[in-house]
């Protein structure tokens, strides 16, 4: 009896290892299919798929937001250095601003370089109102541009795995990022 | 009136202002539309058909899914044989990508919510139907009726614009259709979101504007229904 019982307890943790080891379950389909052309932070075309074959963590900002875009920013970063040091090294961050007009690759380096953002794994970008458009609605982001200017949105952090399939979303400031890092962590070669 | 490609007839809408059911702050009561054109009627199957055609990468066998759920197009007999749905039946089951992509392809874009309300806020006799009380009797009408078992075909009554259809017929996508959502933590949009009833309105008895916002607010870009289609605007 004893014995069994330390056997299927046994099972139970190689099970929950086992689980955690597999690679993670998109929420959706691809969003790389979308043929966006942005520009980032150094003044290079790239597309939405700049971060293909690595997770991503992806999220939508102006550089002249008052309120929810620092949170989110703050967010991602704490997000990616929870990561174990072998993932983050992998991981990339993609922050797609809604404000084409305004910010441009200067604004967004220096964004970059005020938020002390490492620039070898992050890419701040910016494109046409279409194109921000296409990708807001690929990700489930709802915005307007106010009469006052700027901008009204949602707080969204989406992680993607290497082929850009969702993995894992926070839609609000201080929720629990454990998902987003636990869906990073096992999006596998 | 200025024909368009493919025998589409795209309509002068003049300025105007749009004031939203549930604005979502207090600078945006009022939106000023500014004039643009629209097409008389939604887009129609033969007018899809020949877009799929041109773009196979919009068929709705080769469609990336992010594009559009699986219901896409499912009415028609193939990916590019319509079968039972008719030529001039408004073109339904089709995305926001897959609409936006098909306006693209004429020069155009979808409109926005305020154009769209805008152009459907006339009567068929003054181009702001909200104080003609007959009129607003048999919009409501037109939005109580059951759906009909066969869809008409596209070009019904012209409103004082001269476009058809803008009720009655199906819902139609605007470029813009999660406007409503944006910003949930604030009171305004909460209330203009939950408002299960119409309290908070601006106009408490526009059920119809309601129906539409209600409808809108529920929507994800890749849906394809049955019921909503599309216009192109420019």
């Amino acid at each position: 009896m004893m014995r069994a019982v330390l056997f299927s307890m046994l099972m139970l943790v190689v099970g929950c290892a086992d689980r955690a080891q597999k690679s993670v379950e998109p929420l959706g389909p691809s969003i790389y299919p979308i043929n966006a052309s942005l520009v980032d932070q150094r003044g290079a075309r790239v597309g939405l798929d700049v971060d293909r074959g690595h997770p991503v963590i992806i999220a939508m900002f102006y550089g002249s937001c008052p309120s929810v875009c620092p949170l989110i920013l703050s967010d991602v970063k704490r997000i990616d250095a929870m990561l174990p040091a072998k993932v983050r090294d992998d991981a990339r961050v993609l922050l797609v601003s809604f404000d084409g007009e305004h910010d441009t690759p200067a604004e967004l380096a220096r964004i970059a370089r005020e938020r002390g953002i490492d620039g070898n794994r992050f890419t701040l970008a910016s494109g046409s109102d279409d194109d921000v458009r296409t990708i807001a609605a690929a990700l489930g982001v709802t915005y307007r541009a106010l009469p006052e200017g700027g901008f009204s949105h949602d707080y969204l952090v989406t992680t993607l795995d290497r082929e850009g399939r969702p993995t894992a979303r926070i839609d609000h400031a201080g929720a629990d990022v454990t998902p987003l890092v636990s869906a990073l962590s096992r999006s596998q070669p | 009136m200025i024909a368009a490609g493919r025998g589409a007839v795209v309509v002068a809408i003049g300025a105007g202002t749009y004031r939203p059911l549930f604005p979502p702050s207090p600078n945006e009561a009022q939106i000023a539309v500014a004039a643009f054109s629209m097409d008389k009627t939604p887009a129609t199957n033969a007018e899809l058909l020949a877009f799929v055609k041109a773009h196979p990468e919009w068929r709705r066998d080769r469609i990336a899914r992010i594009f559009a759920e699986p219901t896409y197009l499912t009415h028609w007999a193939s990916a590019d044989a319509l079968g039972d749905a008719k030529p001039d039946q408004p073109a339904l089951n089709v995305s926001w990508f897959a609409a936006r992509a098909y306006c693209s392809s004429r020069g155009m874009r979808l409109p926005t919510e305020a154009e769209w309300e805008h152009a459907a806020a006339a009567s068929n006799t003054s181009a702001d139907g909200a104080n003609d009380g007959a009129w607003r009797a048999e919009i409501l009408s037109v939005y109580s009726r059951p759906s009909p078992q066969v869809l008409p075909s596209v070009g019904g009554k012209t409103n004082f614009w001269g476009v058809s259809d803008l009720h009655g017929l199906v819902w139609e996508w605007v470029v813009d259709f999660g406007n409503a959502t944006s910003a949930f933590a604030s009171g305004a949009d909460r209330m203009r979101f939950c408002g299960a009833t119409a309290a908070g309105a601006s106009d408490a008895t526009d059920f119809a504007a309601f129906e539409r916002v209600a409808f809108r607010t529920s929507l994800h870009a890749s849906y394809a229904m049955k019921n909503l289609g599309f216009r192109c605007a420019r």
